[in-house]
């Protein structure tokens, strides 16, 4: 139960935020009416009478959440939650950093980027996802194919970004900088930087979504860690109710990577106005 | 001429030194689509150090692109545009340049704006005299109280004047204003001609500066250059003779003022009308 509970609860606290000024209690009530679907939905599941059969795939939260228990307690949920953070976290930061440094040196020199234009084309058309199997032929089916996966994900997007922001930036303005004897530095850094920065922000906003799903579907293939191979392990053994918590566990992660990432985005907004 | 003896006796320099600015048959064409467009036809003009020469004329008669000749955006098509005797090649760092667009940038708060001539290396100035350059400017233009504002939170008139601060405070030698005033009110447009007037005289500024206002032009200027229709041609200098410091408030109402209006007016007209027609 406790994980419901805790979902329901989050979503009443962001909309706490947003009904403060018009008055709490229309908040509440709101979040009244939430609780009691998920109260509704979880009671229907637990004590629908239905057959043994479909008992045994449909599962039941009582049984979800006791499987999830076994694994906070035996502490494997940790692990695996470990690993799959570490291989998204690791790939989005490479990924990240490559990207936004040929980004800004590409957009800095539009003639290397004239000849380069078509070969970025092609690789950003490519869903990354078909690299999968190619990786894991030549990095193995450790960590570091799942790294190289996510960070080239990551990396097309943040270049893209990156060249496009720069691209956009207003000709007039880097032309008075220049007239006002800028060099070349300091108009990349007061000009085109700044001017592309939101670009970034936005390509570095998207790309965690995309870090995610490259991490799962890469442990989907191949793996024996992380909450992907949680999911097909436990599907493989027409574990029922494991497949349903992992998923589960996989919920409370994105909601809480969304939160996260709103959270920093209204931060990063209101600093800027 | 005085000037020009005075400079000849004092340190002899070759005869294209003379002048600041040097446009010798300079014509432009621009080709747009397969299409060519003759912006400004061959034009001479010599602008002295420490001169105020204004350019009048309808749109479209090349008064922009003699500007933009100077700060060297662009390379005439034909003849040779000179600056301190040598020919422009590169953007001319020598000139501050106030184009009609408006080139603040969105990200930077009106005080940050206009310091940032001061940040760069060129310049090396120290951040607190740059904090006081900045206060002092933003009070001449009137724009006290907006320093933390984004040019985003500011009327078009502020901005103009945010971007005039911006170009006068790193004291360049030579002003190339594209009609920086037009977006003001009549009140506000005297004051900021007055306060022009003064900065670029107790600086030995030389100012190149384009307008539609034939007013502002004789207020202001040492010589005006009427221009014709497009192709851009220069019809007529006209040296003003006012005595100086000008009361910019006031000297529309001399006889001198309304005889050197006349006249340039005689002249203009015709072109403005031309102008419209085509």
């Amino acid at each position: 139960m406790t994980g419901a509970v805790a979902i329901a609860r989050k979503s009443g606290a962001i909309d706490a935020d947003i009904a403060l000024p018009t008055g709490g209690s229309a908040g509440w009530r709101v979040a009244l009416a939430r609780l009691l679907i998920v109260t509704a939905i979880v009671g229907v599941w637990e004590y629908a009478p239905v057959s043994k059969q479909i008992k045994f795939w449909l599962s039941s939260p009582s049984k979800i959440l006791g499987t999830l228990w076994g694994w906070i307690v035996d502490g494997s949920l940790w692990s695996h939650l470990g690993a799959t953070l570490s291989v998204m976290s690791t790939g989005y930061v490479v990924g990240c950093f490559m990207g936004i440094t040929l980004g800004l040196m590409l957009g800095f020199l539009p003639r290397v980027y004239r000849v380069m234009s078509p070969y970025i084309a092609a690789f950003y058309a490519l869903p990354k996802i078909a690299l999968a199997p190619l990786f894991i032929i030549l990095l193995g089916i450790g960590m570091s194919s799942k790294v190289a996966l996510v960070a080239i994900t990551v990396f097309f997007l943040l270049l893209n970004n990156t060249i496009d922001g720069i691209r956009d930036v207003d000709k007039d303005l880097v032309e008075s900088l220049r007239l006002m004897g800028a060099t070349r530095g300091e108009v990349l850094r007061k000009v085109l930087v700044p001017s592309a920065l939101p670009w970034i922000f936005t390509g570095a906003r998207i790309s965690v979504r995309y870090a995610f799903t490259s991490t799962l579907l890469a442990e989907l293939i191949a793996s024996n860690r992380g909450l992907g191979f949680l999911i097909e392990f436990n599907s493989g053994n027409f574990n029922a109710t494991g497949s349903y918590a992992a998923i589960l566990v996989l919920v409370i992660f994105s909601v809480a990577l969304t939160e996260t990432l709103t959270r920093m985005q209204s931060l990063v907004s209101r600093r800027k106005n | 001429m005085k000037a020009l003896d005075h400079a000849t006796s004092r340190d002899k320099p070759a005869k294209s030194t003379f002048n600041k600015i040097n446009l010798e048959a300079a014509a432009k064409t621009f080709h747009m689509r397969g299409q060519s467009i003759r912006a400004l036809d061959p034009v001479d003009l010599h602008v002295d150090p420490r001169e105020f020469v204004a350019l009048v004329g309808p749109s479209g008669c090349g008064k922009s692109t003699i500007l933009n000749l100077v700060a060297g955006l662009m390379p005439p098509t034909s003849g040779t545009v000179a600056y301190n005797g040598m020919p422009v090649s590169d953007l001319n760092r020598s000139v501050g340049y106030m184009t009609q667009k408006d080139t603040l940038l969105p990200w930077r708060r009106t005080a940050d704006n206009v310091r940032v001539a001061l940040e760069l290396k060129c310049r090396d100035t120290s951040r607190s005299l740059a904090d006081e350059k900045v206060a002092r400017m933003l009070e001449l233009v009137g724009l006290k109280g907006f320093e933390n504002h984004y040019p985003s939170e500011l009327s078009g008139g502020m901005r103009k004047r945010t971007l005039l601060a911006r170009t006068l405070i790193y004291e360049p030698e030579t002003l190339l204003m594209d009609e920086p005033f037009g977006a003001l009110d009549a009140q506000l447009k005297l004051v900021m001609l007055d306060q022009l007037q003064t900065l670029t005289r107790q600086r030995d500024m030389t100012v190149l500066f384009v307008t539609h206002d034939l007013g502002e032009a004789i207020s202001l200027a040492d010589r005006v250059v009427v221009m014709s229709a497009r192709p851009g041609r220069i019809r007529t200098i006209r040296k003003i003779d006012l005595p100086r410091p000008r009361d910019v408030f006031k000297i529309r109402f001399t006889e001198e003022f309304a005889r050197y209006h006349e006249e340039l007016w005689d002249v203009l007209k015709d072109e403005v009308g031309r102008g419209t027609e085509m």
